[in-house]
């Protein structure tokens, strides 16, 4: 081998490793150092607080984990700028305008209530400021290329979950308490009917609550003198919490089903016993999920707060994964622009409890779904036939 | 049949609810003047105060009740002498009265709010009585008959103590014509006091029962009963007991026949259709006096 040869190779390699390295650049992009705020409109009071918090604490776990670890790029720490909207849409709108205004704020996270988010999602759009949405269910709340979605739209969970239960039990005459005035709710009730139907049972009462009720008396006697032996529960936490406990109280015995507003520990503390037993399908459950992603988050939670993350944890939590893994495929100084776009042709959120969540237009696709059902020792296992 | 009886049952035992709320309510607007919407912060947090004692302390729910009712009764107290007293001496008429209690029920609210961590609680099941009554034809929960006994003995009683006893007519002097009853020898300020307390006290009760029987316990607990509660004063009359508790009843079987026999949609709706006739063709209710000048 003579020197020209060796200095021919050594130009060569050189090349396609200048090469290699240019092509390579984007995927070890890194925003410059610094700390970068995302803006987060929380429902830590108000009607549905008891969700609100929990999207609050796993969007903080988040933000621990990816300044400790350096997810969002080397030096990169990223700093949650809370207002609380307690469920009130003119104060998140504000919340909204605020953050919008504030250059400061690279992104924001909004909204359980779907009213809500379709309120702020405007403000977004028009000060070009990404807008993760980390609770709310409606279709079509993703707008190109500023506001994105990491709820899976609602049904298909409980589409699975209906077959299932239509074969494995085949309920003859059916039941359903329906939220009047959330039509989320209403839709999921209704796939959810589709299926038992097909499958040959009687639909034999529809019975409608309000999302402010307190008193299921009435409701629970209407729904039990039809002689139902499967009540579908579809409403929001609180009513159908108490809708599932005026059934019981009144000696109802037989098979009710509902959805993941069930799952909060917190649930079970208040309504122990009551609640066991009955199936609600979901994507994330500590003592189910048991991926990296997932155990990790369910250490990190219970290492912070002494209690199980639920569901809405996980959603929060994601949300914050999401934009940081927007920010880390970044170069130098991000852009409100720049993140939106990166966030927008996102096909999978690396990081999350799911075990996997794709993403399509910016809006999540369902991810795995596990039917579940609370246990009387107060674990949550996967559901059984009785 | 039974399923007629046994919704009957379920409307006599909210309306008693509504009813219960609004004794207390009617109370400090007959005799004190003051539309006092912090009412419904009573129910609260005498609910949550039984709770507490429930969860914290182990309480039996009797004492619990008596813990709540307590609570209610010094927390209205609390509030008149904080909030309203002032502005007696200064005249500020209703106007006045009605903003102070604005603002007492915002204040009292987001207390609450923080004492609950803005999450609804439950006594736990085993705690209070739970199970149900077997009355041949239907069974009937043990908590919508204590409700039920609760209301017509709390109900009864302040209407004999109120048209029947000295510290009554006391209290009706007072509410007629402060200046006039302490010049006949009434202190206004004890009667004042005992106005507040009864009536933060019967709210209290609405209250912790309400919580038990509903499963529900939260910051946000008042304020369901506060409209429904000032329905029931104002169909049965400002200055009646007896009003108000039939109006309550009323208002709560109209509630549950609506929502079995037409809609959950019109539930609402019919009660404010009757609060709305009954202040425009009836302002002074069922049972209120024909002088009554504060409605």
């Amino acid at each position: 081998m003579n020197m020209l040869e060796t200095s021919k190779r050594a130009l060569l390699s050189a090349g396609y490793m200048a090469l290699a390295l240019g092509f390579a650049a984007p995927a070890y992009a890194d925003p410059d150092a610094g700390e970068y705020r995302i803006g987060m409109v929380s429902d830590d009071s108000g009607p549905i607080a008891a969700a609100g918090q929990s999207y609050h604490q796993g969007a903080d776990i988040a933000v621990a984990e990816i300044n400790s670890k350096g997810l969002a790029g080397e030096g990169v720490t990223l700093v949650l700028d809370v207002k609380d909207s307690g469920s009130d849409a003119a104060r998140a709108v504000q919340a909204m305008t605020q953050f919008g205004s504030d250059r400061n704020i690279l992104a924001a996270t909004c909204c359980i209530l779907s009213a809500i988010a379709a309120a702020v999602s405007p403000i977004a759009m028009s000060n070009e400021l990404p807008l993760v949405i980390y609770g709310a269910t409606r279709a079509s709340l993703p707008q190109e290329p500023y506001v994105t979605s990491v709820v899976a739209l609602p049904g298909p969970q409980e589409v699975a979950m209906s077959e299932r239960l239509a074969t494995e039990l085949k309920p003859q005459k059916v039941a359903y308490y329906l939220a009047g005035d959330n039509d989320i709710f209403m839709a999921r009730a209704m796939a959810m009917k589709e299926v038992i139907e097909k499958s040959g049972a009687a639909t034999v009462a529809e019975i409608t609550t309000l999302t402010a009720d307190t008193d299921f008396t009435g409701p629970a006697t209407q729904g039990i003198a039809t002689g139902p032996d499967l009540i579908v529960v579809m409403t929001t936490q609180q009513p159908t919490i108490g809708i599932i406990t005026a059934l019981r109280q009144r000696g109802y015995e037989g098979m009710i089903v509902t959805s993941e507003v069930l799952s909060p520990p917190a649930v079970f503390k208040k309504s122990g016993e009551t609640i066991t037993g009955i199936p609600f399908a979901l994507s994330f459950q500590p003592g189910v999920s048991d991926s990296d992603a997932a155990v990790a988050f369910i250490d990190a939670y219970k290492a912070q707060y002494n209690a199980l993350p639920d569901v809405y944890a996980a959603q929060g939590y994601m949300a914050i994964q999401f934009i940081a893994q927007g920010l880390k495929s970044l170069d130098g100084k991000p852009t409100r622009q720049d993140l939106a776009k990166a966030m927008w042709g996102t096909a999978e959120i690396a990081i999350n409890p799911y075990g996997g969540q794709p993403m399509e237009n910016g809006q999540a696709r369902t991810p795995n779904t596990l039917i579940v059902n609370w246990t009387k020792d107060g674990e949550v296992k996967l559901w059984e036939k009785p | 049949m039974t399923l007629f009886l046994e919704q009957l049952v379920n409307g006599v035992s909210l309306g008693s609810l509504y009813a219960l709320f609004g004794i207390g309510f009617g109370l400090v607007f007959a005799t004190l003047g003051v539309l006092n919407v912090a009412h419904g912060a009573y129910a609260s947090w005498a609910a949550i105060l039984g709770y507490f004692s429930v969860e914290y302390f182990g309480v039996p729910f009797p004492v619990a009740v008596a813990i709540g009712v307590l609570g209610g009764g010094l927390i209205a107290i609390a509030v008149d002498q904080i909030g309203f007293q002032p502005l007696r001496g200064r005249k500020t008429g209703m106007l006045g009265a009605l903003i102070t209690s604005i603002a007492f029920l915002i204040i009292l609210d987001s207390l609450a709010g923080m004492a609950t961590n803005h999450q609804s609680w439950a006594f736990p099941s085993s705690s209070f009585p739970s199970g149900m009554v077997d009355l041949g034809l239907i069974r009937v929960p043990q908590m919508q008959i204590i409700i039920i006994a609760s209301t017509l003995i709390c109900g009864g009683g302040i209407y004999l103590l109120i048209q029947k006893t000295q510290i009554g007519a006391a209290m009706r002097a007072v509410g007629w014509n402060p200046e006039a009853a302490a010049l006949s020898g009434v202190n206004p300020q004890i009667v004042i006091l005992l106005t507040a307390f009864l009536a933060g006290a019967t709210s209290g009760l609405a209250g912790v029962l309400g919580g038990a029987a509903t499963s529900n316990i939260s910051y946000m607990l008042g304020e369901g009963l506060l409209l429904k509660g000032f329905a029931a004063v104002v169909v049965g009359g400002f200055d009646d007991v007896r009003g108000t508790v039939i109006a309550g009843i009323i208002l709560g079987i109209c509630e549950v026949f609506v929502a079995q026999y037409l809609s959950t949609t019109y539930r609402d709706g019919f009660t404010y259709v009757l609060l709305l006739t009954f202040l425009v063709a009836r302002p002074r209710g069922l049972f209120g006096s024909r002088d009554f000048m504060r409605a």
